[in-house]
């Protein structure tokens, strides 16, 4: 069987990986016009900050592909003919398939300022490989940057012309930051801390129109609220979203919505042709479509494509959420989604940047949210499943710590806070009857 | 990369292979021949009213375990692990490698570490040697060695001895740890990792035995006592002179700082066997990994840790020495070095990825 690969990010790789692990003879080609080699995408910022070579990205040795027999082919596809079982390459190579995975991923959002047509350079992103070598460039032009955002990206990309010795200021449209994510009492740690380190953080602020110079360089963004911030560089960090526009122009487009609409078994529109990662909308039983746009998400749906894609009967089925992200010098971990009609729990504690966030409903925890501290993710989705109280998760919660030896956070103050807590909520923390 | 100042400039060409960190490497190399071969130093000091060039290169190893312990404190201050144990190889060098061994002197006692052990210090179980030691320093040395060495081992991996006590693990967790990542992490030097390490211990053991051997029948048998002494000559020039002194700190520039310790050193090969077989190790969080490669990249001991992390395999390597940097860098806080009964095995994916 000839599998054909699109991509060669996390769902690429882990499912080529995969469907070598399953069928010793398939043939694996692994097409990408990004790089080379897979190159771990989060780590983008260690490599601007030297503390990672671009080859230490990589997470197998070289020799791997070849071990493994995938081949890996550098190129861009322009043409998908599903009729014929072809892909077409910028080269003009043409490429067979029996089966063919589009795991494309993401691509940054444009934003619809004003002045953008004009900008030649000064204005970079940060998800690519080719990103990193424009920040780079750019770093090195002048000393005031402006990054406009509000999520992880726009922090480690703050974080990176921080240590670049750059002037940087932090332009966030919503009232605080990653609210997403993030409360408005750990966003404010999170700000402290951002200013801590030197960032100027301004919320509440939209950007409406960028100015450039004659030849085309960024010289300053001005905001809706008419406030004009000088820059050399213009860090655009305002989310992502599937990388699927080359899929309208081929010759047997899949079915598009968001994403590549797939269903459970992460099959596209078009027999044969399968879509995983980023850039795939899945299309659950019972649920809303799901785009899921995370390292782990990928990860997964490349496992389940490499089976599907060898005919198993296999269904994709999200965990309960969690992801982990770090700002600064604080590590975050969240498990679960919280929701307005939960009650919460909040502790700031005093000794150091932590803070600990619990949400139930109907007598049972729902979500986490716990900075500045490390936790096992999968003990705490074990205690949402098993439906235990707060009561009962507060007793416990030390046996999901995870910090360094010597170094554990003492949760005596975070109990005798939520005994307070449960007082004057007398609703909460019981099961119902 | 940017490098915007000078400073940040020099800082990564010394910590990155360049010319500077070649010219380090040559005045390492040339300091340890000088040191080792040659008597130049002994004048300087007796200059410095340090006595023998021995106390005075005790000065310095001292000295750049404090000043390097320094940095790495700072630099880790928030990380309790490598607080606690950056201060432990701090003062056991200052007190046990440093002071006693000179207050012993001045009483007229010999001169004993109490921090090093046989098989690191092939004469503390040397029969030519030990026996003439006062008998506390002679029951010190065998108990040590064969008790609580082992037993600490068992309980706390080898992590107690290479990156909390362990002179040359002090020297290269404090002055060494700008060049900590230049550990090769490919998997063709750890199958060379895997016949050096084995090999010098072998080496050792056989010549521990050779020596008991002579020193109880040496009289009769002439031959025996004469290929002992010359092997224990080449051993010594060798094994402690060039590959723990020269060549292991020497190349602390270009191959990073570990060299003896991962590949030559029969403490820590005897120390890793145990390790294998005793509660210490590296446990992984499932899923959370990343793939960034920090830990990898910083692991002094070349273990690619993240090939383990990333299939969320929690691991035991004969090698690590538990400096816990790998655990301090993960920006996902996946790994924590643990020191537990056996649990349950997790359910670990056997990736065809890490099959080499």
């Amino acid at each position: 069987m000839r599998c054909a690969i699109v991509g060669n990010g996390v769902a690429g790789v882990t499912a080529a990986l995969g469907v070598r692990e399953r069928d010793p003879r398939a043939s694996i080609s692994l097409i990408s016009g990004e790089a080379d080699y897979f190159f771990s995408r989060t780590a983008l910022m260690y490599a601007f900050m030297d503390r990672l070579a671009r080859r230490d990205l990589e997470p197998y040795e070289r020799g791997v592909f070849d071990a493994q027999r995938i081949e890996r082919v550098r190129g861009w596809v322009r043409d998908l003919d599903a009729r014929s079982g072809t892909i077409t390459l910028d080269s003009g190579r043409t490429l067979c398939w029996d089966r063919l995975l589009i795991a494309t991923g993401s691509k940054p959002c444009r934003p619809p300022w004003q002045g953008l047509e004009s900008v030649r350079s000064g204005q970079v992103h940060f998800v690519s490989m080719q990103d990193l070598e424009a920040c780079e460039a750019a770093a090195r032009r002048g000393e005031k940057a402006v990054v406009v955002g509000g999520g992880l990206i726009g922090i480690e990309l703050a974080e990176c012309l921080k240590w670049a010795g750059m002037e940087v200021t932090f332009l966030i449209r919503e009232p605080w930051y990653w609210p997403v994510a993030l409360s408005d009492a750990e966003s404010a740690m999170a700000i402290a801390h951002m200013r801590h380190h030197g960032v100027n953080v301004v919320t509440g602020e939209t950007v409406a129109a960028v100015e450039t110079d004659a030849r085309g360089a960024v010289t300053a963004v001005v905001t809706e609220q008419n406030r004009r911030y000088a820059c050399l560089l213009l860090g655009v960090c305002i989310g992502v979203e599937p990388a699927v526009e080359w899929l309208k122009s081929v010759a047997t487009p899949p079915r598009l919505n968001r994403g590549i609409v797939v269903d459970a078994g992460l099959r596209t529109s078009l027999v044969g042709v399968f879509a995983a990662g980023d850039c795939a909308e899945v299309e659950l039983s019972g649920r809303a479509p799901v785009v899921e746009q995370l390292w782990y998400s990928a990860k997964r749906q490349g496992r389940v494509a490499a089976r599907s894609m060898l005919g198993a009967p296999i269904e994709y089925e999200p965990p309960v959420f969690f992801n982990s992200s770090k700002l600064f010098d604080i590590e975050c971990t969240a498990v679960g989604r919280f929701s307005a009609t939960m009650r919460e729990f909040y502790y700031r504690f005093e000794s150091r940047d932590a803070s600990l966030r619990l949400a139930e409903e109907g007598g049972a925890v729902k979500a986490f949210n716990l900075l500045g501290s490390r936790w096992n993710h999968k003990l705490l989705a074990g205690w949402i499943g098993e439906r235990r109280s707060l009561d009962d998760v507060l007793g416990r919660l030390d046996e999901a710590q995870f910090d360094v030896e010597f170094g554990r956070l003492d949760l005596t103050p975070a109990r005798a806070a939520f005994e307070r807590w449960r007082a004057a909520n007398p609703a909460a923390g019981k099961a119902q009857a | 990369m940017i490098r915007t100042t000078p400073g940040a400039r020099l800082a990564h060409d010394i910590a990155n292979r360049g010319a500077t960190a070649w010219i380090v490497s040559a005045l390492l190399f040339a300091f340890y021949i000088v040191l080792y071969f040659t008597e130049w130093l002994t004048p300087v000091a007796r200059a410095l009213h340090l006595g023998s060039k021995w106390t005075l290169y005790g000065t310095l190893y001292t000295l750049a375990i404090l000043i390097g312990g320094s940095f790495m404190i700072r630099r880790y201050g928030h990380n309790r692990y490598q607080v606690v144990r950056t201060l432990s190889v701090m003062i056991v060098q200052v007190l046990f490698a440093y002071s006693l061994p000179q207050l012993l002197a001045f009483l007229q006692q010999p001169e004993f570490y109490f921090s090093y052990f046989w098989p690191l210090k092939l004469d503390y179980l040397t029969p030519g040697y030990l026996f003439h030691l006062p008998w506390p320093f002679i029951l010190w040395s065998i108990l040590a060695s064969f008790i609580l060495v082992p037993i600490l081992a068992i309980f706390f991996g080898k992590r107690w001895y290479c990156s909390w006590v362990c002179g040359c693990g002090g020297l290269a967790n404090t002055f060494g740890e700008p060049w900590r990542h230049l550990s090769t992490k490919s998997s063709a030097w750890w199958r060379f990792e895997r016949v050096s390490v084995y090999t010098v211990l072998v080496l050792c053991v056989v010549l521990t035995a050779l020596l008991f051997v002579s020193y109880a029948v040496g009289g009769t048998h002439p031959q025996l006592a004469s290929f002992t002494s010359q092997y224990q000559i080449w051993y010594g020039l060798i094994v402690a002179s060039v590959l723990a002194g020269v060549a292991g700190v020497g190349l602390y520039p270009i191959a990073g700082t570990r060299v003896w310790c991962r590949f030559f050193c029969p403490m820590a090969a005897l120390l890793g066997i145990i390790q294998k077989a005793g509660r210490y190790r590296i446990t992984v969080k499932d899923d959370m990994c990343i793939s960034c490669g920090l830990c990898s990249k910083y692991c002094e001991m070349g273990i690619d840790v993240r090939s383990y992390a990333q299939t969320n395999a929690s691991f035991t390597r004969a090698s690590c020495v538990g400096c816990g940097l790998c655990a301090e860098l993960c920006p996902r806080g996946v790994l924590r070095l643990e020191n537990a009964p056996p649990r349950a095995p997790q359910l670990q994916l056997v990736q065809i990825a890490t099959q080499r």
